[in-house]
């Protein structure tokens, strides 16, 4: 693999640790949890039709231009979305929109390793068989919301979701302080081959479980998940599911796979890596993730069971119905070690990857070096995570999930996608994306990724504003769903005015950056290609010369 | 297991295994010439041949 023009101290080890990385940034929670939900609420079957369709038309073009987006970036030295945006268009507004490549991956960070914490505290509660005994639905559900509310000291200690949140957070950011390769990558070289091993063990067990007490069997839960209602083929809402779940799998419209290709030089190949990338998250959701939870909850639960548990919430059948399936199988609590192990790893080499755009930017543009940066960015999400804490059982959560992690991300690939194919031009984005390519794109992509990916983004984010983003703006109803709670409504203006701080904090600093380091919008970066390896020391390695 | 809900299933693993097993061969038949540093020489060394 190349040097990379991004900082020439900082390159990807080989292209497998590249390809797992970005696999590891993609797979996570979501392919275990949402997925086979997503295809039992929508026509089981006949939901696959629309996912593959949303897949081809949207999920793969996406890869391919973030890919491209990131790697072109790379060109200026730019690992972060202001520079790769401003690299696009040489116009002043253009690394403001690129704000939103810093805002989003900062605002999932802080409450995706909240939750990736709690993986890890059931982890250890598996092992340790700490929730034997709590052997009903409502008794895990009780045991998990005590975990999660510090308000509820029922089953956990009040200090239980602090520490694992504070071991969760050392481990991220001590890995992201190793380095692109001596950390990210080490960890997608343990941790998804690990990931693997777990799932399909796991899927193993579950396929092979007798029948449970009422006669529901696994292949019943397959069922459940496959069986098409073709009557469902034709409503909009299951075509917006499907591309909604293929949108949320693949990690776009976050930043994170353009920082991680910056570090690419134009001799390598983004495009079969960007299908493997793709190929590989769809075989831990579609093959492993429809294999464990669902048909392993309708063995113990039955269907009726299972319907009733999942619309109380996909969090609900990892980490309640579970527990209880764990405790009813033999070696339940290496199993239970190896679900949560399998989530958390999932969910550790997301985060990482949601923490490398915003440490690019500050060593780039401010010369500030990785630990300094790595672990300042720490102290951030420390601060802001434990407020997420304290005030989950006020809907804080939700409310960052919906804007940030939601809405957020299929706005900034709206904007990136017009951006790449629009305003750069199709030409320009064919040819970048083909540079040091070992195969070429199919030829009708140039039209799908001009005009199909896009149109498939407007309309997801128009459905989505109509749906959702007014109603929940307005508070007609909460984020997470329920109707509006009075006592709540002060935390959720309060988390919504620190997200619009983050917006503000970013726009001061991209501004600052910008004005520091001598940028001409209109006459764009000065491209480091050729750049000589070694020419610039780590703490100068961080901007392109000013024109 | 019914019959439609086995060949959706089936046909849906087929899909993202083949694609999976298409990429990854065609990836690992494709070594290009590794240089994760940067300062390595220009050209991947050629087999069968010594420096004079």
């Amino acid at each position: 693999m190349s040097q990379s023009a991004s900082n020439p101290n900082e390159a990807w080890g080989s292209r497998i640790g590249l390809i797992l990385a970005m696999a590891g940034n993609a797979v996570g929670l979501g392919n275990f949890l949402r997925f086979p939900s997503q295809a039992a609420n929508n026509g089981g079957g006949t939901f696959m039709i629309a996912y593959f369709t949303a897949l081809l038309l949207l999920g793969i073009p996406l890869m391919w231009i973030e890919w491209g987006v990131g790697r072109n970036g790379g060109r200026f030295r730019k690992g972060h979305v202001p520079g790769m945006f401003a690299a696009l268009w040489k116009h002043p507004a253009a690394k403001y929109l690129g704000a939103m490549g810093l805002v989003v991956p900062l605002i999932v960070l802080i409450y995706y390793t909240y939750i990736e914490s709690w993986t890890l505290a059931f982890t250890f509660f598996s092992i340790t068989k700490d929730y034997w005994g709590h052997d009903t639905q409502q008794s895990m559900v009780q045991y998990l919301q005590s975990f999660q509310s510090i308000g509820d000291s029922s089953v956990h200690g009040i200090w239980k979701p602090f520490l694992f949140f504070f071991i969760t957070l050392f481990l991220n950011f001590w890995i992201v302080s190793k380095g692109i390769s001596g950390g990210i990558e080490k960890l997608a070289k343990i941790g998804m081959p690990v990931l693997f091993i777990f799932a399909l063990i796991l899927a193993i067990v579950v396929l092979a479980l007798p029948a449970g007490p009422d006669g529901s069997t696994a292949a019943q839960g397959l069922q459940f998940i496959y069986q098409p209602d073709f009557s469902k083929l034709g409503q909009p809402g299951v075509w917006l599911a499907a591309a909604g779940q293929i949108f949320f799998t693949l990690s776009v419209g976050m930043g994170t796979l353009q920082a991680y290709a910056s570090y690419l030089s134009t001799k390598d190949d983004i495009v079969l890596s960007g299908v493997a990338t793709a190929a590989t998250n769809e075989t831990a959701e579609v093959v492993l993730g429809g294999s464990i939870a669902i048909p392993a909850a309708v063995v113990f639960f039955g269907v009726t069971g299972l319907t009733q548990i999942a619309s109380s919430g996909s969090f609900n059948i990892g980490f309640a119905t579970m527990p209880v399936v764990f405790q009813n199988l033999p070696f339940g609590n290496l199993l239970g070690f190896m679900w949560f192990g399998l989530l958390f790893f999932a969910g550790i080499t997301s985060s990482v990857a949601m923490a490398t755009p915003i440490i690019a930017f500050f060593r780039e543009e401010f010369g500030w070096r990785r630990e300094p940066v790595t672990w300042g960015l720490g102290a951030v999400v420390l601060a802001f995570g434990l407020l997420n804490i304290i005030w989950f059982r006020y809907g804080m959560l939700d409310e960052w999930d919906y804007w940030g992690g939601t809405f957020g991300l299929a706005l900034f690939a709206t904007i990136e996608v017009v951006l790449f194919m629009w305003v750069f031009k199709p030409e320009k984005a064919w040819h970048s994306m083909h540079q040091g390519a070992d195969m070429r794109i199919p030829p009708i992509y140039k039209f799908i990724m001009t005009y199909v990916t896009p149109a498939y983004l407007f309309v997801i984010l128009g459905w989505w504003a109509w749906q959702d983003a007014w109603p929940i703006l307005t508070l007609e109803r909460m984020a997470g769903g329920g109707p509006v709670i009075p006592e709540h409504v002060f935390y959720v203006h309060a988390s919504r005015a620190i997200m619009l701080a983050f917006v503000v904090g970013f726009l001061l600093l991209i501004r600052m950056a910008w004005k520091r380091n001598g940028y001409d919008d209109r006459k764009g970066f000065v491209e480091v290609e050729d750049t000589p390896a070694g020419a610039l020391p780590d703490e100068q390695a961080r901007v392109a010369q000013p024109v | 297991m019914s019959t439609t809900a086995i060949i959706f299933m089936a046909v849906s693993w087929l899909f993202v295994l083949a694609l999976t097993f298409w990429s990854f061969k065609r990836v690992l038949g494709s070594q290009k010439h590794f240089d994760p540093d940067g300062i390595g020489p220009a050209q991947p060394p050629v087999k069968g041949r010594t420096e004079s």
